[in-house]
Parts: structure tokens; sequence; C-alpha cells
């Protein structure tokens, strides 16, 4: 009991002298920040850097993500490489969402968020002027936290995105003009659900209301929702954290086959997760940096930082 | 645990006193149904029921009543009964009982008494101390039960006594010459009386401590309740009994009984014949009835909510879904909020001074619909912005993900989550503005008792022409009739005495009855959308 009373107020020492002393400046030119427990050391821009074979899906240059006054990522470079799975780690509100949005773009939404640098899809920029946001999020496609199914059919729900997207052309008007795509969208429907691993469960079922399903059923069936567009991205932000053991089993299955087609990008809080399901790991820590980037083994067995080993082991976060 | 008293878990041999206090609870809701009873006149007070009249027998019953609740506390306070009583009633029960027996002391000693203002002010300060010390200090099955069953016991003996009989008349002695009479009175107290002594043996069946306080506090929150509905049924129970005979006068089955009508081009004749709500008043009719008014009224709300929930919704997904939050959606909030409290002659004058004269510049049902529509415009804009705004932004954010525009979001996601919100907005706005009198009578009101001929026929009334706008209805712009307004000319103006309606009396009870059957079929159809939205939306 006192060993941990003791070193919990060393610790708190420590801090605020670092915390008032941030006169040391990062390899980002950003002042280091760092919460209680982790080392100070300067982050080097060849930890960032990752060499692989053939071109980058996205190519992340100098990202810096403001909110208001908060500077929430730093100054971030990063490119992904495709039909590959990459995770995302870091402790929480370390930016990785914030990262994550700004790919297609929904960091828009937010009134309060500022964004500079550049972000390339397969060459080319996404935040510049006439930029179609549609076609691009219809390019990189989106599964969030917490299941979001529309309170509408199984079916409607797959079907939504290209029907809105005009691919597809359901309803009163188009059956009786015969331009109706009614197989097309049973195709679609069931194409997407057998990518999603879900359409065994739910081929009887396609007419009732999504809301009705198991928490990863949900899961899964944003996931089919998000490919029925025909996504060549596809961004995860913690597809897991609010199901239960067996249903993140499934996704990570699911996130494992869906990389031979799709790029995937997947935010996680879980370090076993990522190192069981990703090619390369990015790592974010505290203050919004990205620290080191590499190949999944090389991240977990022999990180660069000190910072990311004691993170991976568990010292802080 | 020290301190704590040991309560069985289960309680042994407990049926029959629990029995007894059971048959209490019970007696007490039997004498607050028949005091509700006598209130609205289902029974006289002077009736006599099983040979002796209705005041003897409810004094009678609140003194079997409330020595049954001295009893069982008393019963309770020697140790006959097993119960778990607290140390005290409570405070709130104790400034409740000394407030009522201060009342009760001031009443008997100034009126029955007859003390003067120093007489009856100090026997009211004693009555209401002893029955504060009475509660407040003995134990908590003596401080609820005897205030209580005491007061039922003095009433049911001021009744039998016959101190407050049938003929007893209070005359307030206000300028306003205002009294309270034996039919509005004994029913009152004996409802009061019943449901405090319902209370107390409530109390008692749940052996007073905390299980006490629960049962009796369910009892009052269920005796409540059933009077709210029982009132809202007589209400309606009421309005029905007397408005059957007009409305079923002179009904007649059978092929070729009912008037020659066309449809789509189509004559034929109906088998039914229902005067009422087939004719208007003509000095030639057998049986007059109120055709015009039901067809406008039915047109009346048509048209309003056809006008004010387009622009409502419209106005509600603009100020939800595009317009920044600030100062300007905080001024529209205030500016829809004040016109829905608007008061309805507002409304009335408003379309008296600026729709009659821009649409020909007479009352019209176009400028009664418009003016109605104003009326309906605030409330359908707060319920679907309010509807609007639960809408979890979750939906939003996918919606936007897939690629989907902002319009189509809100067109095939937020507005059909929100239309349940909707029309429960819709609902409540028909129910006011199809009962509104004040702006038909200043916009729209022609005759007050028109003939079948003057029916307005809008459908029919379309009409094309040369010149633009090209359609013409001549019938939206025709003075015509409703509803509540033709039932408030028919009684404070006695129109139609005049004319040949029979039985004035029943043809108003059976107007009104039309107007709730008109309002509640549109109650009937808003919820039935709802619901269907509503399932469309939830799992099963
Ligand atoms: N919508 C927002 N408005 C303001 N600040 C935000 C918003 N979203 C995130 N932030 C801030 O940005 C930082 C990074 O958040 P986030 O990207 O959600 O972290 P993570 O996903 O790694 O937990 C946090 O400090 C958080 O407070
Ligand atoms: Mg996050």
């Amino acid at each position: 009991m006192t060993e941990t009373t003791q070193s919990t107020d060393a610790e708190q020492a420590a801090e605020s002298t670092q915390t008032t002393g941030i006169d040391i400046e990062g390899g980002t030119g950003q002042p280091l920040e760092v919460t209680s427990g982790e080392t100070r050391e300067q982050t080097r821009d060849e930890w960032v850097e990752y060499e692989f074979d053939g071109a980058a899906k996205l190519a992340v240059e100098d990202l810096d993500v403001y909110y208001g006054d908060d500077h929430a990522l730093k100054s971030v470079s990063m490119e992904i490489p495709e039909n590959s799975v990459t995770a995302l780690i870091g402790p929480s509100g370390c930016g990785k969402s914030t990262f994550l949005r700004c790919l297609n773009r929904m960091n828009d939404r937010i009134k309060a968020a500022r964004i500079d640098g550049s972000v390339a899809l397969e060459g080319e920029e996404i935040y510049q002027d006439g930029v179609n946001l549609v076609e691009l999020r219809k390019r990189v496609g989106m599964v969030f936290q917490s299941p979001n199914p529309f309170p509408k059919s199984i079916r409607d729900n797959i079907s939504y995105g290209p029907r809105k997207h005009g691919d597809l052309e359901t309803g009163f008007l188009a059956g009786l003009l015969g331009r109706s795509d009614d197989d097309a969208v049973d195709d679609l429907v069931e194409r997407s659900l057998r990518q999603a691993a879900l359409w065994d469960e739910v081929q009887d079922r396609l007419d009732d209301n999504a809301l009705g399903l198991s928490g990863g059923q949900q899961q899964r069936l944003c996931i089919a929702r998000a490919l029925a567009t025909d996504p060549e991205v596809l961004l995860m932000d913690e597809p897991a954290s609010a199901l239960d053991p067996i249903a993140t089993s499934k996704i990570e299955d699911l996130v494992h086959e869906l990389a031979e087609d799709y790029t995937v990008v997947i935010v996680t809080h879980n370090m076993q997760q990522a190192a069981r399901i990703s090619d390369q790991t990015a790592v974010f820590l505290t203050g919004g940096e990205l620290v080191e980037y590499g190949e999944t083994e090389q991240v977990f067995e022999d990180p660069e930082s000190q910072r990311v080993e004691d993170y991976i082991s568990g010292k802080f976060g | 645990m020290a301190g704590a008293v040991e309560s069985s878990l289960v309680n042994e041999d407990t049926s029959g006193t629990e029995t007894i206090a059971a048959s209490a609870v019970g007696l007490a809701a039997v004498l607050f149904a028949l005091s509700l009873a006598a209130l609205f006149e289902f029974v006289a007070i002077t009736d006599p029921i099983a040979g002796v009249s209705m005041v003897v027998l409810l004094g009678a019953l609140l003194v079997v009543l409330g020595a049954a609740v001295v009893a069982f506390g008393v019963g309770s306070r020697l140790g006959y009964v097993a119960t778990q009583p607290r140390p005290s009633a409570g405070l709130v029960a104790s400034v409740a009982f000394a407030g009522l027996w201060f009342v009760v002391g001031g009443l008997v000693a100034s009126q029955t008494l007859g003390l003067g203002t120093v007489g009856w002010g100090a026997t009211a300060l004693v009555t209401g101390g002893v029955a504060f010390a009475a509660t407040a200090l003995p134990r908590e099955d003596i401080g609820s039960t005897l205030p209580a069953g005491s007061l039922a016991i003095l009433t049911g003996v001021i009744f039998l006594a016959g101190i407050i009989g049938p003929s007893w008349v209070w005359d307030l002695g206000w300028e306003q010459q205002a009294s309270f009479n034996a039919e509005f009175a004994i029913p009152v107290v004996t409802a009061f009386c019943s449901l405090l002594a319902g209370w107390a043996s409530a109390k008692a069946y749940g052996g007073f401590g905390a299980r006490g306080r629960h049962v009796g506090a369910y009892v009052l929150v269920y005796l409540n309740a059933l009077s709210i509905i029982a009132v809202l049924f007589l209400l309606v129970a009421f309005t029905v009994l007397k408005g059957l005979p007009g409305l079923f006068n002179g009904l007649a089955f059978g092929p070729g009984a009912g008037p020659e009508t066309t449809l789509f081009g189509v004559t034929f004749t109906l088998p039914v014949s229902w005067p009422f709500v087939m004719n208007g008043v003509a000095l030639l009719n057998d049986i007059n009835g109120v055709l015009p008014a039901i067809v406008g009224t039915i047109w009346l709300v048509i048209g309003a909510v056809v006008f004010a929930v387009p622009l409502g919704v419209g106005a509600a997904v603009f100020i939800t879904e595009y317009a920044e939050r600030g100062r300007f959606t905080q001024v529209v909030e205030v500016a829809t909020n004040g016109l829905w409290s608007t008061p309805s002659i507002v409304f009335g004058l408003f379309g008296l001074a600026f729709l009659v004269p821009r649409l020909g510049n007479g009352k019209s049902l176009l400028a009664g619909m418009l003016t109605l529509g104003f009326m309906l415009l605030p409330l359908v804009v707060i319920t679907s912005r309010e509807a609007m705004l639960a809408v979890p932004d979750e939906y939003r954010d996918a919606s936007a993900a897939l690629g989907v525009s902002k319009w189509q979001t809100v067109r095939s996601i937020v507005l059909p989550a929100a239309l349940p919100g909707i029309v429960t907005g819709i609902i409540l706005g028909v129910g006011r503005i199809a009962g509104e009198t004040a702006p038909i009578l200043l916009t729209m009101s022609g005759s007050v008792a028109p003939p079948g001929s003057q029916t307005v026929d809008v459908i029919g009334g379309f009409e094309f022409t040369t010149a633009p706008p090209f359609v013409d209805n001549p019938e939206l712009l025709q003075a015509t009739s409703a509803l509540p307004y033709q039932l408030y000319s028919l009684i404070t103006a006695g129109v139609g005495q005049s004319s040949n309606i029979a039985n004035i009396d029943e043809f108003r009870w059976a107007t009104a009855l039309i107007l709730l059957v008109v309002v509640l079929s549109f109650y009937a159809v808003g919820i039935a959308t709802r619901y269907y939205f509503r399932r469309k939306l939830q799992h099963e």
C-alpha cells in the first residue's frame, strides 16, 4: 500500500516538473506532452518511415487537426499500402478517431475542427476545392464504434447507399416504368451480407427491422452496408469495442478476409487484436503524435521508441 | 444493525385481520364510487336505496368505515393486530390532518353551533392543534388512523342526524349569492372522507411502516387515476346519452330509403336514410340535420392540415437541420411558442382583417382554413422540431459516411424516424382547431342553420378556366358553417327556435355528439397513422 502511494506521488512530482518544463522540442517541432508513467524522449522521423512494395493507397502528409485551440493531431505523415490491414493504436484521446475521420473528410461535419495538411487517395488530393464528397465517401467507407443501423429493414439498410446514389432504382415509379432493379437489389443484399459473414443468420428475415438484430449482428450489418457501396478503403473505428468476445472474433476474422480486396484501416485499443489482425501498425501517443509506424511484428516485438515499448508492455495508457 | 427492529420475512396468521382491512379499503372504494355517481346525478341523494335514503346510507357507511379504521389502529396499538408501525406518522400527515381538522372545527363551530369569529377561530385552532398532536405524537398506527377515522365518523353522524340533509343549503352570504347545496356538498364531502379513510385502511392493510405507506400511496394514486378516467368517461357518456335520440331520429334502412347521391358521375340511392347527418335545416324537412356543418368541419380541418403541415415541417427541417444553432433558432423557438399560446380570437381577428378582404371580400371556407392553418402552424413546427432533434446523430453520421447528401438524409432517414412525433403534434393540433369557434365566427360563418343545399362541394367545385391560374373553385370562397359554430349559435342566440326544428334541445345535444364523433375520428385516424409509422421503425 505505502509503496504504491509513494510511487504515485513520485510520478505526480515528475509530471509536474515535466509540464512546467516543456521546453524540449519533439522531432516534429511540437512541445512534448506526456502522461504520468511515460518516459521523455524525442520522436524521430525514421520511426514513422515504413517501406513497402507497390504504391500507397492513402498518403497522408503533415496533417494537423485543431479543435478550436486544441491541437489534436500534430503533423502526422504516413503512407498506407493497398489491400492490407493497418491498425491504429494508442491511449484514448490521442487522436486515432480524429485521424481516421480525416481520411474520408468526416471531420468536415464537426464545426470546431480545422484541418491542415494533405491526404491523397491514389495520388489525388482529397483536401482541395472541387472534391466530390459523395464520390470520396463511396470510395472510402466507414464503420463506427457503436453499431448504428438505420431503423429500417435489413434489406433497406444494405441497399440504402446505392439507391441514394442512383445506382439502383426501386420503388413504385421505377416498377411502373419497368426500370426496377429489384433483382439487382436482391443480388447486392446477398453479396454484401455474405461478405460480412451475416447471410446465413439473416437470410430468412431480410424484411425485419435491423434494430431487432443482436449487437454483433448489427455491427456486421453496418459493415455489409458500407461494403454495398463498393468502396476501396474501409475505415473502422473500434468496431468491436461494444461487442462480446464471440462477436469480436467474428469481426476480426472478417477484417482479415476483407483485406484481400479492400484496404482496411482499423482503430483499436486492444493491442492483442491489433497484433492478430494487422499487417502494419501505427502507434499514436498522447498529444496527437504519430510516434511509430511499421510492420506489426516489428512494432510489437522490437519497437524503436521507448515510449511505444512502455505503452505496449502496459506501463501506461 | 443495532436499533433496527427485526420483522419476520413471511408474515404468518394475517388472514383474519388483513381481510378486515381489505374490506375497509373496498368499502372506501364503494363509497367513493357512490359519491361520484351522486355528484354526476346518476343517483339523486334523496333516492331511496334498500329502503333508506341515499344520504342516510352514505352517513351509515361512513360511520362503519371510520369505526373500522379507528378500531384497526387501536387494535394495532394494543397489540391485537401484528403490524410494524413507525414511531410517528410523519410531518406531512400531521400538517395535512391539522389543516383538515382546523377547517372542520371552524365550520362546525361557525355554521352548526353559530359561534362568532372569535369563537370559531378558537375552536378551529384547538381542533387543528389536537389533530396535529394526535397525528404527530403517538405511534404511526394511531397517528394515521385516528384523525382519518374520526373525521369519517363525524361526517357520517352529521349526515345521519340530518344536520346536513337533502334540503341543506349553505348560503355564503356573498354579494354574488354563491351557495353550496346538498346535491353538491354531500357527494364531495363523502368522496373526500372515503379517500382519506381508504388511505388509512390501506396503510393498515400493509401493516403500517414502509409497506403500509407503499400500499396507502398506491390506493390514493389508483383511486385518483380511476376518478380521472371516470370523469372523462362520464363526460363522453353524458353527451352520448343526451345526443343519441336526436342523432338517430328518423333513421331508416332499406333499398331506396336514402337520398339520391351522385359520386364520380354515378347516381344512386343510398340504402340508409339518416336525416340528422344527411339533411340541412329547411322548412320543408321532416327532420332537420347538420350536414353542411359536418362537411364544413371536415373540409376545414383537411384544409388547415394541408396548409400547415408542409409549411410547418419544412420550417422545422430548416431550423433543425440547416440553420446554425444560435440566436436565430432561439428567436424562432420563442416566436413559435408564443404563437401557439396566442388566443384563438386573435387569430380570428387577423383572419378577418387580413385574409377576408383579400379572398373575395367576404367570409369564406378558404379564409377559415387558412386562419386555422395559421393556428396549427406553430404546434407543427414545435413538435416536428422536437421529434427531429430526438433522432440520434448516429443515423446522420452513418448516412453521411455512405456519401449520401444532406437533403436525402433528411428525407430518407430523419423524417421517417421523426414521423411518429410529427403525427402526434398534428393530432394534438387538430384536436384544438376542430373545436375552435371564435376564428370561424369571424372568418367563415355563413347562415347559422344552413339548408342541405348549401353543403360545400369542394371536389365538385373545381373548374378549369381559360385565364390564369386556370383553376377556380367558387365553393372555397363561399361562407359555410362548422359544427362548433353552429352549436354555439344554437345555444347562445337561440337560433333555430324560429325555424321548424322540433326539439331544439335534442338537436343541440345531437350536434354536440356529432362534433365529438368528428373530432374523435380525426384522432383515430391520427393514432392509427402514428401506430403504422411506429411499427415500421421498431422491430416487432
Ligand atoms: N468533436 C470534437 N470537438 C472537440 N474536440 C474533440 C472532438 N473530437 C475529439 N476531440 C478532441 O480531440 C482529441 C482526440 O480525440 P479522438 O480522436 O476522439 O481520440 P481517440 O479516438 O484516440 O480516443 C481529444 O483530446 C478530444 O478531446
Ligand atoms: Mg476514438
